[in-house]
């Protein structure tokens, strides 16, 4: 009987492993943007700066965030794949996450050399202090010229500078509340199969094949978004339904999504909705 | 506890198993529907930011364009006229009233569109650090609005899929026999951004 019963929690778990994954994949949003992936605090995509310029800005904005908790990104791009900077722009920072999740304090300065575009975009959170007035000013009066003249550096060292002093001289306007941000949608059967599953096996080795599943179903999903067929769940976000192991058991919950190349720096998880404003040369 | 486990481990495993999966359909279209209801809130948000803009806008022009009365005559009826749509939830599901919405605000915007226009003619107007402060916060309005419309799109898509694809179905006919598939957005909004005007240098 026992060993009937570990041969059909042996299938079962690969079934709702196998199903996770279609369902995951299933759920999961076709992103026709393919969006460079969050490298740090500068993605420099372009090719527009040297490294020198490129710590220069990076110290000013992780001074930024310890200050603020604010994140600011600067990111060029070599294509804009077809879309406005506007469209790319609010996609490309829910896609990465920018400004803590629970403010939205996010805001990128992008710039896409190609196109000849550049915009400022600013997450729900600081929509009130960094106004679409404010970003159109420093992009006509401090950047544009200095693109214009072919100095990018130049241009996107004066926007930042203008950008962080906004965002640090003036602290707290009105914020207004982010709706909620679009969530990928999550498994709540696995979360509930796995509570319930010690409590109906309860022997050492079930519990252990019970966690073996959980490993399995972890690498899957990693295995779906290493092959792009899944978008990964932003950094902080509640990811896959895997809250509910709070009673008795001690396993892990919640694979922690960081963006692994990122060499320390990630998104905090909040969104954007189009705030901001572009400008051309 | 053992002996029970091993009577019935599987039959109860089974009904677990079987509880999840109704337990996945059962709570999928509420949820759902909440999430297109709370997406069509921000994008009545932003047009109510749009409309709260004109005034502020129009005053500027006037202080420099008085004599294009008409015009201002358009945008304010075209304003008056939205805000007279009462807006309950029933217009999500209504495919009238809620093309009559699209189309009064699609007005709107080409009355906006004009009176923008206007401001090509007095470069003063053009100029002034007022105007362009309210043209960037009118195109921030619009770029907002497009990006409230389509995240209401693309949720109302999915739970219009909810409710038609199995397992969804068999939910909304036996529990949510009342849900109807939610209205969704087929008129374009005309933007107030001019067109890039390339003069010949001749």
């Amino acid at each position: 009987m026992l060993a009937g019963t570990l041969r059909f929690v042996r299938g079962l778990s690969l079934a709702a492993a196998l199903l996770a994954f279609f369902a995951g994949t299933g759920g999961a949003s076709a992103q026709a943007i393919v969006f460079p992936p969050l490298t740090g605090r500068v993605v420099d995509e372009a090719n527009l700066l040297d490294s020198a310029a490129k710590a220069n800005l990076d110290a000013k904005l992780a001074a930024l965030e310890a200050k603020t908790t604010d994140q600011l990104v600067v990111v060029t791009l070599r294509s804009l794949q077809g879309r406005t900077i506007e469209e790319y722009g609010y996609q490309l920072g829910r896609y990465w996450g920018i400004g803590q999740k629970d403010k939205s304090n996010g805001a990128l300065l992008i710039v896409a050399p190609n196109e000849h575009k550049v915009r400022i975009e600013v997450g729900y959170g600081l929509e009130g202090t960094m106004t679409d007035a404010i970003s159109s000013v420093i992009i006509q009066t401090v950047i544009l010229p200095r693109f214009r003249a072919n100095d990018y550096p130049g241009g996107i060292a004066n926007g930042v500078d203008e950008i962080i002093k906004v965002l640090s001289g003036e602290g707290g306007g009105p914020q207004p509340e982010p709706p909620p941000a679009p969530k990928p949608r999550h498994n709540t059967f696995f979360g509930l199969l796995l509570l319930a599953a010690p409590f109906i096996f309860s022997g050492p080795g079930l519990i252990l094949l019970v966690i073996l599943l959980h490993f399995l179903f972890v690498l899957l999903s990693r295995l779906a978004v290493w092959m792009h067929l899944a978008s990964p769940p932003r950094e902080g976000a509640h990811s896959w339904g895997w809250g509910g192991s709070g009673s008795g058991s001690s396993w892990s919950s919640g694979s922690s999504w960081s963006s692994s190349d990122s060499g320390g720096f990630s998104g905090g998880g909040g969104s954007f909705g189009g705030g901001g404003s572009s400008g051309s040369w | 506890m053992l002996a029970f486990c091993k009577r019935f481990g599987v039959p109860f495993a089974a009904f677990v198993l079987a509880l999840n999966l109704a337990g996945c359909g059962i709570n999928t279209i509420p949820t759902e529907e909440e999430r297109a209801k709370a997406a069509w809130s921000e994008v009545l948000n932003q047009y109510q930011r749009r409309s709260d803009l004109i005034p502020n806008l129009v005053e500027t022009v006037k202080g420099y364009a008085a004599q294009e009365r008409e015009i201002f005559i358009q945008v304010a009826e075209a304003r008056a006229k939205v805000g007279e749509i009462k807006i309950d939830p029933s217009i999500l599901t209504d495919p009238e009233a809620f093309k009559r919405f699209q189309e009064l605000q699609a007005q709107l915007a080409g009355a906006l569109s004009r009176l923008l226009a206007v401001s090509e003619r007095y470069p003063d107007l053009k100029s002034s650090q007022n105007f362009l402060a309210l043209q960037s916060q009118l195109e921030g309005t619009e770029n907002r609005i497009a990006v409230a419309r389509r995240d209401y799109i693309e949720a109302v898509r999915v739970y219009n899929t909810e409710l038609k694809t199995f397992p969804g179905i068999i939910w909304a006919n036996v529990l949510y026999r009342n849900n109807k598939p939610m209205e969704t957005f087929t008129i374009d909004e005309p933007t107030t951004k001019p067109p890039v005007v390339i003069f010949d240098k001749k």
